[in-house]
């Protein structure tokens, strides 16, 4: 796990040619779908329905020995490498991560990796989407699951 | 294909395999919605045009300009009678949107090759990461764009006033009006929903098949926009969708595929539209 500014600085330091070379990296890193998903994946649940393929994202809320941790599962076609290298960017940033980091993190992380104008407006709507998911589905469990106790 | 009104504007697979080789005459344009798709993997000795950064021009929201339609293809060693084979992910939905700015600038010789990207894998067909580079060209500075094939806001204005036919591609939830505004989204998102009063709604992946992405037979086409939605193949016609890209496919289907004499793809579509100031909409199902 890497902070945002962490994963961000190289996307800012690079070339444009180089940004999308990095990404592919990041579409080659997803980890595979937990197998537990799989059924719900293939029956299209959970999927940001923004986005022009099939992106499935279940983020979970867990609790290891009373401390919340945020989970990032995800599973995007290696037909669709952009959203796929975004979601393992979200699985680097916030799997492990509370859901106080999650609520506190930026709106704009597009723009900070650098993303918005290497992408154009256009297509960073479906990358927004998947973001804005990940940011609400954990505020959500979160919520539920800590009923009665304090927020973190 | 055969059946086609301009089948010469479609290239089988097979086509394709036999003339990868034929690089003096064939240029392989690789066109995606995906920009790392290309690096991925793409047909041998073809190239890669990006919409975003190869086709549009931000500074003045509008396409590039005849000087840079003239270098891109000089730099891909295009030449004026070349002939331009356009594929890519989505059902050739960026393929059609890449052969519509070529044929905006009078490109002769454009074909779509059927099922794209899709197809080639089905296939199991070569791709490779290699990126050939071709002799530069000294392609020639068109001398304007050909308005033919382009409606502006005003054309879009007086053609609806007079009760003119118009397709919007955009889901049935965008074009009744249902979805609205994403939270997070960026300023792409237009403040209101629905879609141009007169319009009929046919989602541009109608022509399409969904298991190989090739384009439907004709008589399929035909009952889909002229016998259930009523267009006429010898009335003007105009395409829209949000900016414009799902409607170049459709436009591809009415222009070449059926024959129709004239559509325009309205490219400010519903991005410019749905904001415009004393422009007025309809929400629900189309009218009859």
């Amino acid at each position: 796990m890497r902070s945002i500014d962490e994963i961000a600085e190289p996307f800012q330091m690079m070339e444009p040619d180089m940004r999308l070379e990095l990404l592919l990296e990041y579409a080659a890193e997803l980890p595979p779908l937990p197998e537990r998903y799989v059924e719900m994946r293939d029956a299209g649940l959970n999927m940001v329905h923004e986005c022009q393929s099939p992106v499935f994202l279940m983020p979970e809320v867990e609790h290891d020995n009373g401390a919340a941790q945020v989970r990032v599962y995800g599973d995007v076609p290696e037909s669709a490498p952009t959203a796929r290298a975004f979601t393992a960017i979200l699985h680097e940033a916030f799997d492990g991560a509370t859901p106080a980091d999650v609520r506190a993190a930026p709106d704009d992380l597009l723009n900070r990796l650098g993303l918005d104008g290497l992408l154009g407006m256009q297509r960073t709507q479906g990358l927004s989407a998947i973001y804005q998911r990940l940011k609400a589905e954990v505020n959500r469990k979160a919520q539920t699951s800590s009923e009665g106790e304090s927020a973190s | 294909m055969a059946d086609y009104a301009h089948p010469e504007v479609l290239v089988s697979t097979d086509w394709a395999a036999d003339h990868l080789d034929d690089s003096d005459d064939v240029r392989f344009v690789e066109a995606n919605e995906d920009v790392l798709l290309y690096k991925t993997g793409h047909l041998p000795g073809a190239v890669n045009v990006d919409w975003v950064q190869d086709l549009q021009d931000d500074t003045v929201r509008d396409f590039i300009g005849p000087d840079e339609f003239a270098a891109l293809c000089s730099r891909l060693g295009i030449a004026p009678d070349t002939k331009v084979v356009f594929y890519g992910d989505k059902n050739n939905w960026w393929a059609c949107y890449a052969f519509w700015v070529f044929k905006l600038y009078g490109h002769a010789d454009c074909a779509v090759m059927d099922g794209g990207r899709k197809k080639w894998e089905n296939e199991g067909r070569a791709f490779t990461t290699d990126v050939p580079d071709y002799p530069e060209t000294d392609y020639p500075v068109p001398s304007g764009a050909d308005g033919s094939i382009r409606a502006f806001r005003q054309d879009v204005e007086t053609h609806q006033k007079n009760g003119g036919p118009m397709v919007d591609v955009r889901s049935p939830e965008e074009f009744k009006g249902e979805i609205t505004h994403i939270p997070g989204l960026p300023e792409e998102s237009s403040m209101r929903p629905g879609h141009i009063p007169g319009a009929r709604n046919v989602p541009w992946a109608s022509a399409a098949n969904d298991e190989d992405g090739t384009f439907k037979p004709r008589e399929e086409l035909a009952e889909i926009y002229e016998q259930t939605e009523g267009l006429d193949p010898t009335e003007d016609t105009i395409a829209y969708c949000r900016i414009g890209e799902r409607s170049s496919h459709t436009w591809f289907v009415l222009t070449y595929l059926l024959g129709f004499d004239n559509v325009k793809n309205y490219d400010g579509s519903w991005t410019e539209w749905g904001n415009l100031v004393a422009a007025p909409i309809e929400t629900g199902e189309a009218g009859s």
